[in-house]
């Protein structure tokens, strides 16, 4: 069964110089205890497919067409007392700075204590919310959880505060668990641990995740399907292992071979320009600016998604005749 | 060595705090040579920024001798001469922040050649200067803010060119940016080394990056350089056991990058806090091989293969000939 199933998603923000035309018809599904990934520059919507889907959006943001439908139920209509019940039990988002998800003037007590007892509804007595409290904060490989429950963000180390930050999702994520580039503001050896850790943990309580990386190596260790984003278009689907093995679109080849390997090839070529403005975007296919690639056809209507091979989809032109 | 441009000599830079003294970079030597583009790779932290800020002249070493082409740097930019400055160059990581947003690209690259360019025609020098990078010549007219974030990193590249330098500190000059542009930088900045012979004292967290662009590296944690050698030899031979904990993090996409890391190194622990460095070896509580020793004495820096140096007990024992410090 489908967990989360974002059909024909448009977005757009409002700005001083007119509107952003950001989502395109995003496409997207998530099974129940299934984890995907979404990949792509910066600023290709990433995060706005998500905070969409969730609700969570900015307030100059509009949703201009399409479905989120979570568990059944529609999100983007659903009423708000619903809404907050969902994210009290169901789902969670890890964010890309963990210092900023944290409140500087509370204790990690008194952050987690509040989540507890609304997840709870208030049925639980101090001491089983402290029980809980250590027990998620042990889950999430903190060591002396009461030391850490009785500190403020400050006073713990950048790893320790995305770890906190796990064990707080944990206390709402039953179903699903959003991690907005977790491990990026931190050094490589800690984003290390951190992914090892919550890899553990939502494969034990099969939690599905969304993952959202530019770090195409972090992803690809994570996850089982991954979904490569450009400038508000979804250009290729597939499972991890196809995808990065044999990438079809060529923004994801383009993508993937940027980035430098540890073997030593030398320096990639990388993709000359940058993404487009949203204020005007391509009315094609929204990677023609910068597609070597690129046919007369492509100028005319973004182009549908082509299933590859099973389960591997791109959307490019260039696979038309081989259909 | 005659053939060093620039020549770090037991370099300390200390940092006073209410709570204590910050050791940020600890007793480090090391040369870079003529066209070399040495890689300084470091966690946050590591002392590798302070590094380039002291050789810039930004803020004096605690103490320790910088030599330029055989002459000893004076201790802050302020003393140094016109000419010395003229040599040495920065590139910083974050290219907005490295531009004022209300001069124009133009404004930007004419200041260095106002100041240090004798009978230049200004006008043409600029356009030039855009030409080596890569960028059309109507960017001149343009402000910060209507660059992209690869374009702007690649006229803070040209304003560093101005002045013709022969040596410059890149400090992370692609990590804020996107993979697709990183490449395009890195293009511009290695045909740039090629072009006019510099050499880059280039700092970095992405081992991966380093791998491709530089021809020795300097591993630093807490402040000290662990290991130094060959990148070639570097990545055959890791030696550290920090290195190798740092090697087997990287997330990697390829098989072949997979085979290439070391094996059953696993990632514990946190890095230690720089008020309070663990005694002996800094990196013995997070070391899976950690002995008495290394909790007791802080290890030496020594050769233990030609050209590779490390400073882990584990390699003393069976080191090769003669110890040698770094440039001696």
């Amino acid at each position: 069964m489908k967990l989360l199933e974002i059909e024909d998603l448009k977005l757009e923000y409002k700005v001083y110089e007119g509107q952003l035309k950001v989502l395109q018809g995003i496409n997207l599904a998530l099974e129940k205890g299934e984890k995907i990934g979404i990949v792509g520059e910066s600023a290709c919507g990433k995060t706005s497919t998500v905070k969409a889907a969730l609700r969570l959006l900015a307030s100059n943001a509009t949703v201009t067409g399409g479905r989120v439908t979570y568990q059944g139920n529609d999100m983007l209509s659903m009423p708000h007392d619903k809404l907050v019940k969902l994210r009290r039990t169901s789902m969670a988002m890890i964010f890309q700075d963990p210092s900023a998800a944290l409140n500087p003037v509370f204790t990690i007590r008194q952050q987690m204590f509040d989540m507890i007892k609304y997840s709870t509804e208030g049925n639980l007595s101090t001491k089983e919310i402290e029980a809980k409290a250590t027990g998620y904060l042990l889950e999430a490989a903190l060591p002396e959880p009461q030391r850490i429950l009785g500190s403020y963000p400050f006073q713990l180390s950048g790893g320790m505060k995305q770890r906190v930050n796990i064990a707080m999702a944990l206390i709402s994520s039953n179903d699903l668990l959003v991690a907005d580039e977790p491990g990026t503001s931190l050094d490589v050896t800690i984003e290390d641990q951190i992914m090892k850790t919550l890899k553990r943990i939502v494969d034990e309580k099969g939690i599905s995740v969304i993952l959202i990386s530019h770090a195409l190596g972090t992803v690809k260790n994570f996850v089982d399907r991954v979904y490569v984003m450009y400038a508000g278009t979804i250009v290729e689907e597939g499972p991890t292992s196809r995808v990065f093995a044999s990438p079809k679109h060529p923004y994801t080849k383009m993508l993937i071979d940027s980035v430098p390997k540890l073997t030593g090839e030398g320096i990639p070529e990388g993709i000359l320009g940058q993404v487009p403005s949203y204020l005007n975007p391509p009315i094609g296919c929204r990677f023609i600016t910068r597609c070597p690639f690129k046919i007369k056809v492509c100028e005319g209507d973004m182009p549908p998604l082509y299933t590859v091979e099973e389960g591997h989809s791109s959307a490019c032109y260039l696979h038309e005749d081989k259909q | 060595m005659s053939d060093a441009i620039l020549s770090v000599e037991n370099l300390r830079r200390y940092f006073t705090s209410p709570e204590g003294v910050i050791k940020a970079v600890d007793d480090v030597s090391f040369q870079v040579k003529k066209g070399e583009v040495l890689g300084l790779v470091g966690e946050s932290g590591s002392g590798k920024t302070t590094i380039g800020n002291v050789i810039m002249g930004i803020y004096p070493p605690t103490d320790g001798t910088i030599t330029f082409n055989g002459e000893v740097l004076r201790e802050t930019s302020k003393k140094r001469s016109k000419e010395t400055i003229r040599q040495i160059q920065m590139v910083f990581q974050n290219p907005a922040s490295s531009l004022n947003p209300k001069r124009t690209v133009r404004q930007a690259l004419e200041t260095p050649l106002k100041v240090h360019a004798k009978d230049v025609d200004v006008g043409k020098r600029v356009d030039e200067l855009l030409e080596m990078v890569d960028l059309p010549s109507e960017f001149s007219e343009r402000y910060p803010d209507e660059l992209g974030g690869g374009e702007t990193q690649l006229v803070v590249i040209a304003r560093a060119l101005a002045t013709n330098p022969s040596f410059m500190v890149l400090d992370e000059p692609t990590s804020a940016l996107d993979v697709s542009i990183q490449a395009k930088i890195i293009n511009v900045l290695m045909r740039l080394r090629t072009k006019f012979g510099l050499s880059y004292l280039f700092i970095t967290h992405n081992l991966s990056l380093m791998r491709n662009v530089s021809d020795r590296v300097i591993i630093m944690y807490l402040g000290k350089a662990r290991e130094v050698a060959p990148t070639v030899e570097f990545f055959r031979n890791p030696m550290h056991p920090y290195t190798k904990m740092l090697l087997s993090s990287i997330p990697v996409i390829t098989e072949a990058e997979e085979k290439l890391k070391p094996e059953k190194v696993s990632s514990t622990g946190e890095i230690a806090g720089a008020l309070n460095l663990p005694a002996g070896c800094s990196f013995h509580p997070r070391c899976p091989f950690v002995m008495d020793i290394c909790k007791k004495e802080v290890p030496p820096l020594l050769e233990v293969a030609p050209e590779h140096l490390c400073d882990c007990y584990l390699y003393l024992e069976n080191r090769f000939g003669q110890s040698a410090r770094i440039g001696s």
